[in-house]
């Protein structure tokens, strides 16, 4: 069967010019424009798909950083706040409504980092964190180890477990533990700066080691690399320690199609590097009709 | 039609490397069959869709032109394959239920007629019933049919476009051909 079923079938020529009798050639060429015309398009506008990791790293580190620091800074503010209040508290037994404030304070703070609130605090209208609570509590609880480790001056709150293990009585019975001073807030948010800029610092070495990919990529001439790492989003004109960006690497090694493909790209044919030559510059020194012609400079 | 698949990697790569032209003269390859094959595969319920997966197909073709492999596969099959998905994804997205290919072929186990008198398409009334029957086949009876007869691709290249074996792909394309000349014959012969 193989050998006949592979052979042409006169079914095959039939439906073939059948085909091509009822070609409409002028909606082939409508057509034909369409589809040219949306992958140019398409070429100019790199998906949002293609370029992941610089979001995902980045912008996601970001992200998370400021939701710490919106953290830190309401722990601060709520130490702030609470300081300089300070009610003489008469040695009396535990009254059932003693407990009362702590159930109307505990929500203001929101999370296992509230539990050391006195219950003597009044419930001011405290200034509260702007950031939704869901977004606030979880970096607060997170940083809270920190907080007490760091206020190693000043008596530590009691731990939240064995607070919260307390019955209600025994709780408003005992004394109302010094607020946490604003040192141990700052002393975290320091910790949170110094974490932020290694980060940072982490990610600048990282961009570079990218940067330096991309221009060895245009250099050699692998268009193929060049494409896959400009589909991630890497800097198309980050300069290397004499400001030469990956076109003028191109450029300086006569890579015509390197250089059509970045300058397609966006990158910026008159940027100078530290000695002030661009790679219109260079191309102009290279002299090759064809690298002229790839930057759209031929005369 | 016959592409040569190193000249279609040179071109994709060029097209990559940002050669305007590149893409254009790869379109011009594969424009005809790519269409006739998504056209014909939607059938007339869906031929609305045509125009637009037809675009589809190349703007993935375009996207995705630095992970094309020369060496896995010939660029007609790839293309062949992104068009098919597109095509599936339509009938996915629209609940078109799929008939399985097992029940396909079962349902085609017809006795083969011999070839029929249609030697030559002498009207375009008989053109139109032609392509009406070729999108009444079984869906993937009618894409290995066209793939084979419009496309150009091999039994082999039509086994890897639609992901079953050569053996398959065969009895598809048998069973096709049985099933159009035995509906022409009888339509035909209605006419008379």
């Amino acid at each position: 069967m193989s050998d006949h079923d592979a052979a042409p079938d006169p079914m095959d020529k039939a439906y073939g010019e059948a085909e091509a009798m009822l070609s409409d050639e002028a909606a082939r060429a409508a057509r034909r424009a369409r589809v040219l015309a949306a992958v140019a398009r398409e070429t100019a506008t790199p998906p949002a798909v293609a370029s992941p990791p610089l979001p995902r790293t980045a912008w996601g580190r970001g992200r998370w950083l400021a939701a710490a620091g919106v953290a830190g800074l309401a722990v601060f503010l709520a130490f702030q706040a609470y300081t300089p209040v300070s009610i003489p508290q008469p040695a009396a037994p535990a009254t059932p409504a003693a407990s009362a404030p702590t159930a109307l304070t505990a929500p203001a703070l929101d999370g296992p980092a509230a539990a050391p609130t006195p219950p003597t605090k009044v419930p001011a209208p405290t200034p509260r964190p702007a950031a939704q609570p869901s977004d606030v509590a979880p970096p607060a609880a997170r940083f809270s180890p920190p907080d007490a480790q760091a206020s190693s001056s000043a008596p530590p709150p009691p731990p939240p477990l064995q607070q919260n293990a307390e019955p209600a009585s025994a709780r408003a019975a005992a004394p109302a533990p010094p607020p946490a001073p604003p040192a141990a807030a700052s002393s975290v948010i320091e910790e949170m700066v110094v974490t932020s800029s290694r980060r940072t610092q982490a990610d600048a070495e990282k961009a570079a080691g990218q940067a330096a990919r991309l221009r060895a990529a245009a250099a050699a001439g692998r268009t193929t690399e060049l494409t896959a790492l400009l589909a991630k989003g890497f800097d198309i004109d980050a300069p290397d320690a004499d400001g030469n960006t990956a076109l003028m690497k191109a450029v300086q090694a006569d890579r015509p199609v390197a250089a059509a493909l970045l300058l397609r790209r966006g990158a910026a044919l008159d940027l100078e590097n530290h000695a002030g030559r661009s790679a219109r510059d260079m191309a102009r020194t290279v002299n090759d009709p064809k690298l002229d012609e790839a930057l759209g400079i031929a005369p | 039609m016959e592409p040569d698949a190193a000249d279609d990697a040179d071109l994709l790569r060029a097209h990559g490397a940002g050669d305007p032209h590149a893409f254009a003269r790869l379109y011009d390859r594969y424009d005809r069959p790519c269409f006739l094959f998504l056209r014909r595969l939607l059938g007339a319920a869906h031929g609305d869709a045509a125009e637009d997966l037809h675009q589809e197909t190349w703007i993935a073709v375009s996207r995705n032109a630095a992970t094309f492999d020369a060496g896995k596969a010939g660029f007609p099959a790839w293309l062949f394959t992104i068009a098919r998905r597109k095509a599936f994804d339509h009938f996915r997205r629209q609940k078109v239920a799929v008939l399985a290919s097992a029940q396909d072929d079962a349902a085609m186990m017809i006795p083969d007629p011999g070839q029929s008198p249609l030697e030559q398409v002498q009207s375009r009334e008989l053109a139109r019933e032609i392509v009406a029957a070729v999108e009444a086949l079984p869906l993937e009876q009618r894409g290995v049919f066209v793939l084979f007869t419009q496309a150009g691709l091999s039994l082999e290249e039509i086994a890897d476009v639609t992901g079953v074996a050569v053996e398959t792909a065969k009895s598809r394309l048998r069973y096709a051909r049985a099933k159009l000349r035995e509906q022409l014959a009888g339509e035909r012969s209605a006419h008379v």
